[in-house]
């Protein structure tokens, strides 16, 4: 998987996606209109600030709850690069590997908005230079590494109809 | 080394031999479940899929049921338009389908009897872990899943670790599965077990009624469990025969299998539990907070919208009134339960205690159909599952989630009431 070098967006703990990033409770709004307001109620204007190639980084349980595909949809369009936080909401952590969205677990608590920050997945190593901040981490299974690099479940069922997935146990 | 349940069931589904706790693997899965609050992703994904190509099919489609249930019946036209398509693609394609009115996904896959001990089981649904009440591997998934087994078969899976939880001794009467839920979740906090997986076992388990068990893997969900699993009894065996599901397979822990925490619980001691407004880990005994008044008594869900919760709550309310100022509303979770509650005798207690009816469906949940919402200031008590601020369509009112002996007996006073401390709270099924 490619290194991913972006500028760090804030975000903080237990963080539903379903009601701050998808339009279950704006019933008719799309995900376009859900893209340019995503988060707000968090951070007022995260997201018309938000530029493609960011990260998100969030605090523990980031996506809780019945979390719904759409929200990975809307940070595709926002164009979030990559999402980093100590944990995940397990249905969150699945639809972004499904949807192809590179996450990772790894407190990267007291960093700022702005700060320039390096992902790289594969070796699990998380890096904030301005603050000297070098995390390591467990790596993305390998299994999931090859879903992420297809741009997720369907597109690698496209390229490999016979679940030929690197990395899983046989 | 031994294996717990979750890993010997995913690694049979995918390699023949047990898994490894940590493992990603690609399973076949046995059988899968979409409804409608997650159908036009994945009927759209379909679409796409089959989009000009002429050969386009879904191999695996006839073992994926369609349920409409989370709007039943549809408040609105785009609903209403979601249900017309998924009756037309289960048409097209000979899947199973559950209308309007049938139930709740949880509880309509196993009446029809749709999978057995030792399968693995998908729904894009959080609270697919219930079908681990059976000891089948139940976990909730999205549009993208379900897509991916209808045209494979299979799907891959992270191998869960597992927190063993061991409930010592049967329940009081008046005390059910719903408060060991809710004692979990204060103990570990909401999504305190993300990721893993959960077997109870125990002689408070096996002391169980099927119903309860439900409750028991249903509500796991709230924890952040991927599956929580049950062993298979004779009654897990009677019940599958009698809903005709195929031969079960029943898959036990090896004796030295490897957990990542154990839990005991004294199950014979516990108290009710109630979950206060807005956190579901917001846990106290019932006893505790019983001069709490509420206005609203919601019974339903596919956390406690079963026979047996209904039974329990007509048993509190017969040849009574519910408290002045008290709105009830019972909703089955099947139309089987509806039916056989409806030949019991039960809803003509419950209407004439002043409680309402309605068609089988999720809304007590979600107040996705416009019937449950409270006024400001209210205090909702509900059998649900889920109480976040506002989940019931108004902010300003608070959800206090409890059993259904403990909502029926909060009817009838008009506050928080144990119900050990009033005639019929005491009810139980026979065994």
């Amino acid at each position: 998987m490619n290194i991913i070098k972006g500028s760090a967006r804030v975000l903080g703990e237990e963080i539903n996606t379903d009601i701050h990033c998808s339009s279950k409770y704006l019933p008719g709004k799309d995900t376009a209109y859900i893209a340019q307001v995503a988060f707000d109620q968090l951070s007022p204007g995260f997201a018309k600030a938000f530029k493609k190639g960011d990260v998100i980084v969030a605090g523990k349980n980031f996506g809780i709850n019945s979390s719904r595909e759409q929200a990975i949809h809307i940070m595709h369009v926002m164009g979030v690069a990559a999402i980093v936080a100590p944990s995940f909401g397990r249905q969150f952590f699945r639809n972004a590997i499904n949807n192809g969205l590179p996450l990772i677990e790894c407190d990267l608590a007291g960093i700022s908005a702005g700060d320039a920050i390096e992902v790289d997945a594969a070796a699990g190593r998380v890096t904030v230079a301005t603050r000297n901040i070098i995390k390591v981490v467990p790596p993305l299974p390998a299994a999931v590494q090859s879903l992420l690099e297809a741009g997720g479940l369907i597109p690698f069922l496209q390229l490999h109809p016979d679940w030929n997935i690197k990395g899983a146990a046989a | 080394m031994g294996h717990t349940i979750a890993e010997k069931i995913l690694g049979q589904h995918a390699h023949g031999k047990p898994a490894m706790a940590g493992e990603i693997v690609v399973a076949d899965v046995d059988f899968s479940m979409i409804h409608d609050a997650r159908a036009g992703n994945a009927l759209k994904m379909i679409e796409k899929l089959g989009a000009g190509k002429k050969d386009f099919r879904l191999p695996h489609v006839k073992r994926t049921a369609l349920v409409l249930d989370h709007y039943s019946p549809p408040p609105n036209m785009e609903a209403a338009n979601t249900h017309v398509e998924m009756r037309e693609f289960a048409d097209r394609h000979g899947s199973p389908l559950y209308d309007v009115g049938d139930g709740i996904c949880h509880q309509v896959l196993p009446e029809g009897g749709h999978f057995t001990c030792g399968d693995l089981v998908v729904g894009t649904d959080t609270h697919s872990t219930t079908y681990g009440a059976f000891n089948a591997f139940g976990t909730g998934v999205e549009g993208t899943d379900v897509s991916a087994v209808m045209l494979t078969g299979k799907l891959w899976f992270r191998v869960p670790e597992t927190i063993r939880i061991e409930l010592n001794g049967a329940l009081q009467p008046g005390v059910w599965a719903k408060d060991v839920t809710l004692t979990m979740l204060g103990k570990l906090g909401a999504e305190g077990a993300n990721y893993r997986a959960l077997e109870y076992t125990g002689s408070g388990v096996t002391a169980m009624a099927i119903d309860d068990r439900m409750t028991l893997s249903n509500h796991a969900a709230e924890l952040g469990a991927k599956a929580a699993l049950l062993e298979a009894d004779e009654k897990t065996f009677a019940w599958l025969k009698a809903h005709g599901a195929a031969t079960p397979k029943p898959v036990q822990a090896d004796a030295d299998a490897k957990y990542v925490q154990h839990i005991v619980i004294d199950t014979a001691q516990l108290p009710p539990q109630v979950a206060r407004q807005h956190h579901i880990d917001d846990v106290v005994g019932v006893p505790e907070v019983s001069n709490q008044k509420i206005q609203v008594a919601l019974i339903g869900t596919c956390t406690n919208g079963r026979l047996d919760d209904i039974r329990q709550a007509a048993a509190i309310l017969k040849g009574k009134k519910l408290a002045k100022g008290v709105r009830m509303i019972v909703t089955p979770a099947s139309r089987a339960i509806y039916l056989a509650a409806m030949r019991e005798g039960l809803f003509e207690i419950l209407t004439a205690a002043g409680a309402s009816v309605e068609a089988a469906g999720c809304g007590t949940c979600v107040n996705i159909t416009g019937h449950y919402i409270a006024a400001d200031k209210q205090v909702v008590i509900s059998s649900a599952n889920r109480n976040f601020k506002g989940r019931l369509g108004n902010p300003n009112s608070e959800i206090w989630i409890g059993s259904a002996a403990t909502v029926a007996a909060s009817a009838l006073t008009g506050q928080v009431t144990d119900a050990r401390t009033v005639a019929g709270g005491d009810w139980r099924a026979a065994a």
